[in-house]
């Protein structure tokens, strides 16, 4: 069991902006989508982007199964891998990773076995602490992440690229309004002008 | 923002029901600082301000400014005693932040006053299932669709609940009931097609992704010529990846619905009208993710 756990993770920037933009621009419903990323020598994982998929209705599965499939085939020719996929729930207080996400997580760790999953932490999203609770799997069923230290604290598996990502997000998002232009895979079936793989639009030009 | 632009964008959000809360915030607050400077009926006309007031309170809440909330509702109901309509908005103050037991006693007392209150109701089945009980929850929507039968955000409630809970048959009986009540509505359709799919009968994602298609695309002239946009994109890409799966394996269908005999040229029409889609530029703007769209469409 500890064996599972010995990996660790690092949140990039982009990805971790990406995420909170996905929730921050759907309060009222659910979204998810998938975390893009490699794996050093060391073990450490890089999380490096995130593709968002869903904001429509996230428990049904076509358009999450051709979204994956196109999120896999762009991360591919990235030279990176599906790593991991995270959700925010439609109510502040529902922090479980839904039976979907269950599932979605268990598509991605067939291609990637230290898969990892994360909820929103809606109480804590707007409070400039780190709003995500980590989940990994065992066997088929996914847990939080528990061990010694919480995650996200000094010497925790999980890290961010820089302690300020989740105030830099917070204004990002409330006095640039970069939330606005993002866009998912349920957005770009509407109009496929939205380039919902990369949102390049969206990122601040220093990083 | 100018008060006229502003009175304007609020009153589409009114018609299309958008929860655009904070900007219906920054807007409702531009307006009740002029109502206030230009007097009662200057700027304002009164019927208007009151829907503006409780639109306002309405985003308050959602997004958290709750003593903005209790200015408005204060307003409200002096303005209007014993309206049950602000017996609805006094119940969504009480959801932020008092107890589930407390605003549940205060939805039996207005119930028990006046049983068919049905707004009254719908906060009480959604405060039973935000607090998890689910089965309590579904008894009683299923009571209150029993006496409002042409209820369709109800019933899009109840494929809902079901569908987290994955039930997919009983999600789609739900869907069925909206579907005959609001027949106009692809949407609608497009979302039985994809629980059709998710509860794993092909033959009818299919036939129901293509009635979408139909929907959209029969009033175009020569519909074939220009790229499918908005939802028939995106029923196009679910035909084509039923119409993909049953011709590599054959599959029950729950609902008997046959698989249609020329099933090859469906996918053929399909993987065409992706493309299309996906093909030359849209105005002056680049149709993003070709590439993988590309692949996808080949890989078998």
């Amino acid at each position: 069991m500890s064996q599972a756990h010995s990996a660790s993770w690092k949140i990039s920037a982009t990805a971790y902006y990406k995420v909170f933009f996905h929730a921050a621009k759907h309060p009222q419903s659910s979204v998810n989508g998938v975390l893009l990323g490699k794996e050093e020598p060391s073990g450490k994982i890089n999380i490096v982007d995130a593709i968002p998929l869903l904001h429509h209705w996230t428990s049904l599965s076509p358009m999450m199964e051709i979204g994956l499939d196109l999120a896999g085939r762009h991360a591919e020719s990235a030279g990176l891998n599906l790593v991991g996929y995270y959700q925010a729930c439609e109510r502040v207080d529902d922090t479980a990773l839904a039976p979907v996400g269950e599932r979605v997580a268990g598509k991605v760790k067939d291609g990637f076995k230290d898969a990892i999953a994360f909820v929103i932490d809606g109480e804590k999203i707007g409070s400039g602490e780190v709003a995500l609770i980590p989940y990994v799997s065992q066997g088929t069923v996914w847990r939080p992440f528990s061990s010694g230290t919480s995650a996200f604290s000094p010497g925790s598996n999980f890290q961010l690229s820089s302690p300020d990502l989740p105030r830099r997000a917070i204004s990002l998002v409330r006095e640039q309004g970069r939330h606005k232009t993002f866009g998912d895979f349920d957005d770009h079936l509407e109009d496929v002008t939205i380039d919902w793989l990369r949102n390049t639009a969206c990122i601040p030009s220093d990083i | 923002m100018s008060l006229s632009s502003a009175l304007e964008r609020l009153a589409t959000f009114r018609t299309n029901n958008t929860r655009a809360s904070q900007e219906t915030f920054e807007h409702a607050s531009v307006i009740m600082k002029s109502a206030q400077k230009l007097g009662d009926d200057g700027a304002v006309p009164s019927a208007r301000r009151w829907a503006v007031l409780e639109q306002l309170f309405l985003a308050s809440v959602d997004i958290g400014r709750l003593d903005v909330a209790d200015q408005c509702l204060k307003q409200l109901s002096e303005r209007f005693r014993d309206s049950p309509r602000v017996d609805v908005l006094t119940g969504i103050r009480m959801e932020a932040s008092e107890s589930p037991e407390v605003v549940l006693r205060y939805y039996d007392q207005l119930l028990d006053a006046d049983p068919a209150n049905a707004a009254i109701w719908k906060r009480r089945i959604s405060v039973l299932r935000r607090t998890g009980k689910i089965e309590k929850a579904v008894e009683e929507l299923s009571q209150l669709l029993d006496t409002f039968y042409t209820d369709v955000d109800g019933w899009l409630e109840l494929t809902d609940i079901y569908t987290t809970c994955n039930q997919y048959i009983l999600a789609l009986q739900a869907l069925s009931h909206a579907l005959v009540l609001a027949p106009q509505n692809p949407f609608y359709v497009l979302q039985f097609a994809e629980t059709a799919y998710t509860a794993g009968d092909l033959p009818l994602a299919l036939k129901t992704f293509l009635v979408v298609v139909d929907m959209c695309e029969r009033d175009l002239d020569s519909p074939a010529q220009k790229p499918p946009v908005g939802i028939s994109l995106r029923a196009w890409m679910g035909a084509k990846l039923c119409s993909r799966r049953l011709m590599m394996n054959s599959s029950q269908s729950a609902s008997n619905t046959a698989v249609p005999k020329n099933l090859n040229r469906i996918e053929e029409l399909a993987t065409e009208r992706v493309l299309a889609a996906y093909m030359g530029q849209k105005r002056d703007k680049a149709v993003e993710g070709k590439d993988v769209v590309v692949s996808w469409i080949g890989a078998r």
